[in-house]
């Protein structure tokens, strides 16, 4: 900025880039125009209130000083439109076993355990620059629960791309195409993820139009720690040493966050390229080793890692978060290469980097540390007791800022508006079809539906030794997919960390309240398809731009959906992140809640998983026998419109609780969570990765039509297979609630009646549809 | 020398990133692992933190990235063992301390020269490759291994010749290559020596191609030793399954905790004990 010929620049004359910015008398449009500039994104109003703070300080603001407050302002950073109903929504939801809320989530894993868990969005990267994009992503979301002073053991990768055979010549101006993206994004996860050693247990992949202009990439990562090597994001107290711990800092990264906190258009490519990182696994994996040993042997007082806003954001919170204050010398921070500004490096995103606050007589031990990893570790400063950040560049003062300023970000009630959604008795229903069989096979090659391995195998998912519970599972060579992953985390223990990733933009799309409730339930049910107890979520909330008053409303239901069901099964949320600005020109996303749900499973050894096991044993709907259809993969296939199903949140405790009661007690064979594609569709892929057909008889559901029997979506319903001399234990643990016998594990075709016969397909043809289409459209 | 007594050095760097559970493996069955650093066996580490390679009675190199593998994978490892540790490692292998690599660390050990090990401990150059998979993609897949070795390798004595063993592949570089103008002559040479340990087949114990064999490796191999059998390198990962709970099938088909890895580690300790 300061290379600028501006009116309001005053570059200093001291040998390096600073300039003092003279803004009094500056109009609206002159303010505005800054604000494009200088790449801060500052709003006018936000230039006044830091105008009139350095007209009270008695001095001109520097440059680097206007860079740190866009950085800390931003959306990204402040959670300036969200922070007011994540208050009122989630925030409250507690329970004894949340020991931590910080860039990380920390829960009681048991006695001596803790786990961490945080998801956030890397969108606008990913969309500019697939590969770097979701590498870094990954890079970001391991930081945070690093900084915890926990082991990354999970990643998670829920994905969302525009359709993978969208016309080329259709694309939108300066948009990539989503088989572009996709492959990049995988091979960026694929590449990182692996090359760190952490495996990728869950996520999904969606696919929808709109997300053709905005792809969504968010990451998810869960961590084990002692809880006694329990780290806070904060400094331990004056004195405390600042060393910034991993990679060097360069000019890749700069207004990341501000880049993260505006619609993407046809030139965020030539604008924003710079404002992806670039990932380095190769000094993570070691920084993770240093910074993990060096808090096991409780040389670190405090820690946070560096992403968005860079040291601009990292001293000043992990300072002020302990009431106390920085000085930093920026000269000290090495560099990858000469001629930074000082704002540059103050603002810079560059990745791989940790900020640690170590006791100075500790500082030599901790430094050897690092220096046996060859992990640079440098100390650039150290804790103050005023509130206060000073930054000096070679002895010059280059920022001074009250921190209570600086990391008080505005906070904004802004407008909503309200808009109809589907409500009971408005039913569309779609024609019936002729051939239920073709409409199983078109929903089993969806490429909503359609098997995921082109892109689980990419992931190593093993790696570390304890995952348990696989994405893929069942007979060799033909698995299929699982609800949940299930680590077992601490080696000398069979207690299991179960982790699923829900997201149902469809529903949410039409109507946010109970499409955020739906995926609660959702997360739930896969947690307790395995045999786990819900326990904790975590959530990335990609919406559009929530200065328009009936996107922020959206978020505002979607919140308030979240918030019910979770609240209601007293499953706290503590950690997320909101991700707004997801639109290509105007054009929004759908909105997109993503949750990340972690589950207690007491012993490991007792999991089950969907693949049906043995001809003979009898097969089970457990949950209501059919709900709303709104939103459903039927629906929109076939044209059908109706209400969203709701949540029953005593129901779904109730059910969640039987079915892991029975699963710790050894009555169940196998269970699916009946989503995406209805019964049909969860019976196909438990015989797919079972290899053995099943017969079923749906009359047992009602009267109602076979297509809506078959094909439902609603909430809280999974298939259960049940050996025979089981049964009764089974119904004695379910007794009072929806159970239905519809069918047996037999011969060699999903086979199944609704009085007549309605589907008779080999289990291999239905296997060739669903495993053939990532691998048909990717290649 | 009792299997509680065995010393294994598990070998780091940045981006080895299987040394964990390597070590778990070792340290279940009784022995004393110790996950260390290259540089504190070269003298480039801090005093105190410094080892002697040759206070260990195995080595392991385990599974990763290491140094990120951006040249051909497992190079840059070789490289620096064999510039600092040449002169240690030698003696140790000489000695018939036994040296496993899984992985990234076969591919290290086929960089370094000491498998297939024609010329001795450590050829001057690489003699094998372990080339990008058929697929040109990272595979993380079930995989099954057959035990070929009529008694060489010391890595194997618990499993029994002919048997199958469950072993999951993760890797993107795993097909193992001769050079081709001595391909024939050198397979034969493995195989009259005994020194191809492990075929890839399908569940039922046949040589089926693809998906089974991963990676598209020369007459299925995915693992061998060296001519005195003391070295060994195999891709897929042994110590993934050393439980039957981390096996993919396990919810279906259990026939008790013991995981198909497991022997892998147990012969090494009674190898070691059998012979020191």
């Amino acid at each position: 900025m300061s290379k600028k010929d501006h009116r309001f620049v005053y570059p200093r004359q001291v040998g390096f880039p600073v300039a003092d910015l003279k803004l009094q008398g500056a109009s609206d449009e002159e303010l505005a125009l800054l604000s494009k500039e200088s790449g801060t994104g500052l709003s006018v109003d936000e230039l006044k209130r830091i105008i009139e703070y350095f007209e009270k300080k008695g001095r001109d603001p520097t440059d680097m000083e206007l860079q740190a407050l866009g950085q800390a302002w931003s959306e990204h950073c402040c959670y300036k439109s969200s922070k007011v109903f994540l208050k009122e929504f989630v925030f409250g939801i507690d329970t004894p076993d949340v020991i931590d809320r910080g860039d990380a989530g920390v829960m009681s894993f048991d006695g001596e355990h803790a786990y961490a868990l945080r998801v956030e969005s890397h969108n606008h990267p990913s969309a500019v620059e697939p590969y770097g994009g979701a590498a870094t992503g990954i890079g970001g979301i391991v930081r945070d629960v690093l900084c915890m002073g926990a082991q990354p053991v999970a990643l998670v990768d829920p994905l969302f791309f525009g359709p993978l055979d969208f016309p080329q010549e259709k694309m939108p101006q300066g948009v990539k195409h989503p088989n572009y993206l996709m492959r990049g994004v995988v091979g960026g996860i694929s590449d990182y993820g692996n090359r760190i050693g952490i495996p990728t247990i869950s996520g999904g992949v969606w696919f929808d139009s709109d997300y053709l202009g905005n792809c969504l990439v968010n990451v998810g990562c869960v961590g084990i720690a002692r809880k006694e090597h329990l780290l806070r994001n904060r400094v331990g107290g004056v004195g405390d040493v600042l060393v910034l711990a991993g990679g060097y800092t360069g000019r890749d990264g700069i207004h990341g966050v501000t880049f993260a906190s505006a619609v993407l258009t046809e030139t965020s490519e030539s604008e924003s390229r710079g404002a992806v990182q670039l990932g380095d696994p190769i000094t993570k994996e070691p920084l993770i080793h240093a910074c993990l040993e060096a808090a096991a042997r409780g040389l670190v007082r405090g820690m946070k890692d560096l992403g968005g806003g860079g040291l601009s954001c990292v001293v000043g919170e992990i300072a002020f978060a302990a009431g106390l204050g920085a000085l930093v010398h920026l000269e000290r921070v090495p560099l990858k290469e000469e001629g930074l500004a000082p704002w540059e490096i103050w603002v810079s995103e560059s990745q791989e980097r940790m900020m640690l606050a170590v006791d100075k007589n500790r500082l030599r031990e901790v430094l050897d540390i690092f220096q046996l990893y060859d992990v640079p570790a440098t100390p650039i400063g150290e804790v103050v007791a005023e509130p206060v950040v000073k930054v000096l560049y070679k002895n010059i003062n280059v920022l001074e800022m009250d921190l209570d300023f600086l990391t008080g970000g505005p906070l904004y009630c802004r407008p909503l508006a309200e808009r109809a959604v589907p409500t009971p008795g408005g039913e569309t229903l779609p024609k019936e079809p002729e051939d239920y069989e073709k409409a199983l096979m078109q929903m089993l090659a969806h490429p909503n539906v359609a098997s995921r391995e082109w892109v689980i195998r990419l992931y190593d998912h093993e790696v570390r030794g304890s995952t348990v519970v696989k994405p893929l599972h069942g007979v060799p060579g033909h698995s299929s997919h699982g609800d949940a992953a299930v680590l077992r985390p601490v080696h000398d223990s069979w207690r299991g960390l179960a982790i699923a990733t829900a997201s149902d933009p469809w529903r949410t799309s039409l109507d946010p309240f109970n499409g955020g409730c739906g995926i609660i339930d959702e997360a739930c049910r896969n947690l307790a398809a395995v045999g786990a107890r819900p326990h904790s979520l975590t959530d990335c909330l990609n919406f559009g731009n929530p200065e328009n008053p009936e996107v922020l409303w959206t978020f505002k239901e979607s919140v308030r959906g979240i918030g019910k069901v979770a609240g209601d099964l007293r499953m706290p949320i503590p950690s997320g992140n909101v991700s707004f600005y997801n639109e290509y020109h105007d054009r929004a996303i759908h909105p997109t809640p993503v949750v990340l749900g972690c589950g207690i499973v007491s012993d490991a050894r007792k999991c089950v998983t969907s693949d049906l096991k043995r001809s003979g044993d009898s097969l089970y709907l457990l949950g209501p026998a059919h709900s709303h259809m709104g939103g459903s993969l039927y629906y929109r296939l076939h044209n059908g419109e109706g209400a969203v199903p709701g949540v029953d949140t005593a129901l779904l405790a109730s059910c969640i609780e039987a079915l892991v009661r029975s699963i710790e007690a050894g009555h169940v064979e196998a269970c699916h969570d009946v989503s995406d594609g209805g019964l049909a569709v969860a019976l196909a892929e438990m015989c797919i990765g079972g290899q053995i057909g099943a017969e079923i008889d749906i009359t047992a559901l009602g009267d109602a039509r076979t297509d809506l029997k078959l094909f439902c979506e609603g909430n809280t319903r999974w298939l259960v297979e049940v050996r025979q001399d089981r049964e009764e234990h089974l119904r004695q643990l379910c007794a009072g609630l929806p159970l239905h016998r519809i069918g047996t594990v037999r011969g060699s075709a999903v086979d199944i009646k609704d009085g007549d016969d309605i589907i008779t397909a080999k289990v291999s043809e239905a296997e060739d549809a669903w495993k053939g289409t990532l691998w048909r459209l990717l290649g | 020398m009792r299997p509680r007594d065995v010393r294994v050095c598990v070998l780091r760097i940045e981006g080895t990133n299987c040394e964990q559970e390597a070590y778990q493996a070792f340290a279940d069955l009784g022995a004393q692992p110790e996950i260390v650093h290259l540089k504190q066996l070269t003298g480039a580490a801090p005093e105190r933190m410094r080892r002697n390679l040759e206070d260990y009675h195995a080595l392991m190199f385990p599974g990763g990235f290491s140094a990120g593998d951006y040249v051909r994978a497992g190079a840059v490892l070789a490289a620096r063992v064999k510039s600092a540790l040449s002169k240690n490692l030698v003696p140790f292998i000489e000695s018939g301390k036994p040296v496993l690599g899984v992985c990234n660390g076969f591919q290290a050990l086929v960089e370094l020269g000491m498998l297939p090990g024609f010329g001795g401990p450590m050829a001057a150059a690489p003699e094998a490759a372990l080339g990008t998979n058929d697929s040109g993609r990272f595979e993380c897949r079930p995989t099954f291994l057959k035990n070929e070795n009529k008694g060489k390798c010391a890595f194997t004595a618990t499993i029994p010749h002919g048997g199958v063993i469950m072993c999951p592949s993760a890797h993107a570089e795993g097909k193992f290559i001769l050079p081709i103008e001595q391909e024939r002559e050198l397979l034969k040479r493995l195989e009259d020596s005994d020194q191809i340990v492990f075929r890839y087949v399908n569940p039922e114990g046949k040589r089926a191609g693809h998906p089974w064999n991963p990676n598209g490796s020369l007459d299925d191999i995915a693992g061998i030793c060296s001519a005195q059998g003391n070295v060994m390198g195999m891709m897929p990962h042994p110590e993934r399954v050393f439980t039957r709970y981390t096996h993919p099938d396990w919810t279906r088909n259990f026939v008790g905790p013991r995981g198909d890895g497991m022997a892998i580690f147990e012969s090494i300790l009674e190898y070691v004990a059998h012979r020191f």
